[in-house]
Order: C-alpha cells, then structure tokens, then sequence
C-alpha cells in the first residue's frame, strides 16, 4: 500500500545543488565569508535551528551545532512544567508537516542544565520564552540570560495553546509592552517571533518596534481529518503547518515587514536547501531558521547550505551574506 | 495514516494479544510502526511478525494500548511507519534476551539456532517461550511465578557467551543496562533494542532524543560501541515535559 505518508518518509527532498559551473567553485574561496552579526549575535553561518524541533533535550542541541547550525533556539519554556498533548502531536502532510505539540516543557527553573550541555559545543543558544505577561517574560528572559543563553526569542505566535502564544501575539499593546520591558532590562538581544496567523502583521512588526530583530513566520494554522477514522488526527484537532508548502508565505511575510519596517529580520518556513534560504535572505533576512527540514532531509542539512551557499556567493561575486539581505526589495 | 483491517487476534497471555493484519510493506525485524486508537491517541509499537502477515503485540498499559487491544477481527486499525534502524540480521548462535513487552521486537530473529533469555514480572507476561526449540530458553521472573527468579543477567552468568555469534537485547533501559555492563568487555557482538518515551516517531520532537542520537530514527537498535559512548544511557532521560530525570527513580 503506498500512501503519501510512505512517500514522505523518504523524500527525495535533498539539495539539488545550484546551477554553477562546479570548475569555478571547486576551490576554496577565502574572500567568501559566510558569518553573520544580528545586533550583536556573532554566528559563523547564517543557519539557525528553528525553536520547537530537536531542542528539548542538551545533547541534541549540541548534536545539532556539532553538525553545522550557527545556533540554535531552544524549545520554548514557560514558568511551569507542562506535559503538552497526548500524541498525534504531528501529522504527516503533503508538503510538511502539521505539529500541536502543546508546549511540553520543564519548566524554566528545570532548564539550564539543557543550555549548559548544549553550550558545550562552543556556538550560540538562543533561548525561546513563552509566557502570558509582560512579568512572567521578563522572569524567563532573566533566567535564560544566566542560564548563559546569547540571545532571547519571544514566543508570541505558538498557534495551538490557549493563553499564550499567538494570543499574547496579537494584542500589540501587550507585545510592545513586553518588548520594552525586556530591552530595558535584559542586555542580550531580544528577537520577536511573529505569528502569520493574524490580519495584519505589519501592526503586530511595528509593537514589536523595539526588538533587535523580528523572527518570521511561525506555522500556518491548519488540520487534517482521516477519513476512514472520520476524525481529525491530532490529538488537539488544530495545529501548525510547516515545511516546504509555506515557503512562499514566509517569504511574502519576511518582505513585506522588511519593506514596511525596515527591521532587522531572521526569515524560517520552510527553508529545506541554499535556495530557500537565499530567497528569505534576498527577501530581507539576516538569517534564517531552519525546522522541518531536519525531518526531509537530516541533521546534514546545516552544513549542506553552507556549502552551497559559499558556492552561490562565489559564483555570483558576493564576499559577505549582508551584501544579499533585501536585494529583492 | 494508513489502516487496515484485523484479519485475526491471537491471545499470547491472560494479558498480552496479538493483533495481525495485512500490509504489503517490506518490514526488518526491530523497526516500529505509530499505531493510532482514533480520539484517544498513539503510540510507538514494534512489530512482532514482520514477515507477509504483519502483527503487533500489545499489553494494556494506558488508555491508547487500552483501544487499540480492544480492537476486533474485520475492524480497522490505524498506523504510520515502517520507522527506525532494524536489527543487523546475523547468521549463527544466537542469543536473544528479552525483557517483558520487549520480546515482541525480538520474536521475528527466534530461529532454530537461536538461545533464549525470556524475563518478565510474573508468569502471565512471559512472551514466546514455545518459539524457541525445547532446552533453548531460559525464563526469569522477577516475583518467581515461572522459571527462575531473578533477572535476566543472572541467567547470562551462568552462560559461555562467546559461543554466540550475536546477541540480541530488548527491554527496559534498566535491564539493559545491566545486560550491556555485564557483557560490554566479554568480545561479543551485541544489539540494543532501546525503549524511550516517543511522542513523533520521526526524529522532530526530541522526547526519544539519547545523547544526540533520536531513538525513532537514529535507532531504536544501536550496537554496543554506540552504547559505550552515550553518555546519557542507562543514567539520564527526560520525562514527558522535557524535564530531566535519572534512570529508576
């Protein structure tokens, strides 16, 4: 029995590789420097784990910076523990994934040790925070600031628990006054992670005005139904589409808050080759997140782009990856 | 999600069924299937007959294994997979230790050259011990209810291990602990069925994760030389929240 989900499993998803001539690129390049520096934040790539996927656990982040991320944010962690849904908590889709995973977490109290293991492999962690008020956000970003993350991602776009997330997203006036708050208080930079699952996301850009950065865009809100079981399959009915078939709305999302704003921004959706991420870099991303990918195509995915990445900018005479932010606009 | 219908239900013990049915899918013994009870939830289950007619075996634990063993003959049940890094099938003697629901991944390497060390609670967990061919298996239970009392590292010391040519592991991570210290500097070749807390079954949600290799997709077989340097095995894992916790407690 072949279904899409088998097709899934094994995708041939890889890079394609980009269409260079290999004799000019099979050099090494010195002049091509592919770090990076958001507000701050030294990375030597500009390939970020995205927060939600492989980051629970230490040794699986360090694993992941072992294997070629700049950095990576963690799965976010609110006051309390939290157990999350009971499985399905994915859904293999065409295209992606769909994911409601209910913000499992220790608890913050519960997680430098997780930052600790992963700050082994010498690279950045950016530590993802969820909260329902201005205070409890200030508390956890304290709190990871001394866990000895390098930077702090505000979770305001979570689309499947009620309380948190996308609820506080919406509300501009709460997202400025966090926003504020924490700049006044916290010296690492603080990035806002944004929801597309609102009317207009330029308002939501411009309360978040204050952050070093904008992180876009979380997943799509979305469901699927099994119809012989005549039933949605996940276990919370809704959840959050990822992957290779919201590549375009991120994209849009990244240039259209790039243009209005002019806000320093870390493009994520769907970014599963070099393509992808030049097109949110040229789209007017610093950086990128990468999440779904790890399922498509594996934890070789990092190095993989910066591969292909120091290739394209040698073929196309570009020297640092800040020359091609927004070059689309 | 793929399904199929029960094409017939075999009681293995008071509390242990075998639920078969049809999948034209090649499956290696070791690889796991997401079985879904449809509004109630999923979870990670081995197959225990991976050759033409597919089969799990299920014991009731909690309320998804709870719909799922009440599924009847002709009804649908509901999966994804095949998932996971299969046994390396060996040729040979071999040894196959299993730990209570962990013979289930076992049963398909039980061949006729094949030595058993079946363990379990009591006597009504105690799973396949016909299979193997009369005088090869040893039973152990922790209460003596069948067999000896003990555990399954208490049989394997009063065995010549380097008579085998591979040995097969699958239980608890407390028993296997035990099995992959007593055995780590006896030369033999082993494999290691883990057994961790599993929510995707694809190697995203981290709650399988072991020192940086995901359980799911990394494994869940891995062989000793892997084992020897996962610092988190047999000490560490992390709860249904992420949160960390040592091994037993």
């Amino acid at each position: 029995m072949k279904t899409e989900e088998n097709n899934l499993i094994n995708p041939n998803l890889s890079s394609k590789g980009l269409d260079i001539d290999q004799k000019l690129t099979s050099q090494v390049y010195p002049m091509v420097d592919i770090s990076v520096n958001i507000k701050g934040l030294k990375l030597d790539n500009p390939l970020i784990l995205a927060s939600g996927i492989l980051d629970e656990n230490g040794y699986t982040m360090k694993s992941i910076l072992d294997h070629g991320a700049g950095a990576v944010v963690t799965k976010s962690i609110g006051m309390e523990e939290r157990t999350g849904y009971r499985p399905p908590v994915v859904a293999e889709v065409n295209g992606g994934l769909l994911n409601a995973v209910g913000l499992p977490n220790p608890g913050i109290e519960n997680f430098g040790e997780e930052v600790k293991i992963a700050l082994k492999a010498g690279k950045p962690v950016i530590g993802s925070i969820f909260g329902s008020n201005t205070e409890e956000f200030l508390h956890l970003a304290k709190k990871m600031e001394t866990y000895g993350a390098k930077a702090i991602e505000l979770n305001l776009s979570c689309p499947h628990v009620k309380g948190f997330g996308s609820e506080v997203g919406s509300d501009p006036d709460l997202v400025e006054d966090i926003v504020k708050e924490l700049k006044e208080k916290i010296k690492i930079p603080v990035f806002a992670k944004l929801s597309p699952n609102v009317t207009d996301i330029v308002e939501i850009a411009k309360a978040a005005d204050r952050a070093d950065a904008l992180v876009l865009i979380n997943t799509v809100r979305g469901m699927a139904i099994d119809i012989y079981a005549r039933k949605p399959i996940l276990t919370n009915t809704y959840g959050g589409l990822s992957g290779r078939s919201i590549k375009p709305v991120g994209v849009r999302y990244v240039y259209e808050v790039k243009k209005e704003t002019g806000k320093t921004v870390i493009g994520v959706g769907g970014i599963s080759d070099c393509t992808d991420a030049l097109e949110y870099i040229m789209a007017g991303s610093s950086a990128v997140q990468i999440g779904t990918a790890l399922y498509t195509e594996g934890k070789d995915v990092f190095n993989r782009i910066s591969d292909d990445l120091r290739n394209y900018m040698k073929a196309e005479k570009f020297e640092t990856v800040e020359e091609m932010v927004g070059v689309a606009l | 999600m793929i399904k199929s219908r029960v094409t017939r239900i075999e009681r293995q013990t008071p509390t242990v069924v075998t639920l078969f049915f049809k999948w034209d899918q090649k499956v290696l013994p070791g690889q796991f299937i997401m079985v879904w009870a449809p509004g109630v939830g999923e979870v990670p289950m081995s197959l225990s007959h991976t050759d033409g007619e597919k089969g799990i075996t299920i014991k009731s634990y909690g309320p998804t294994t709870e719909a799922i063993i009440k599924t009847k003959k002709d009804e649908y049940i509901f999966f994804r997979g095949p998932y996971g890094k299969p046994f390396v099938q060996s040729h040979g003697k071999k040894l196959i230790i299993g730990g209570g629901s962990g013979m289930a991944s076992l049963r398909p390497l039980i061949d006729m050259d094949s030595y058993g060390v079946i363990s379990a609670r009591n006597k009504s967990e105690i799973l396949f011990p016909s299979l193997f061919s009369p005088g090869k298996a040893v039973i152990m239970t922790d209460d003596g209810t069948a067999g000896k009392k003990g555990y399954p590292v208490d049989a394997l010391k009063e065995m010549d291990l380097n008579k085998f040519d591979m040995i097969y592991v699958c239980g608890p991570e407390m028993m296997l602990n035990t099995v992959f210290q007593y055995i780590r500097d006896k030369g033999c070749k082993a494999e290691f069925s883990l057994e961790r807390l599993m929510k995707c079954g694809i190697g995203v949600c981290d709650s399988c994760s072991i020192s940086g290799f995901q359980l799911c997709r990394d494994g869940p077989v891995f062989d000793l030389n892997t084992l020897n340097n996962m610092e988190e095995f047999g000490r560490w894992k992390l709860t249904e929240s992420g949160r960390r916790v040592k091994i037993g407690t």
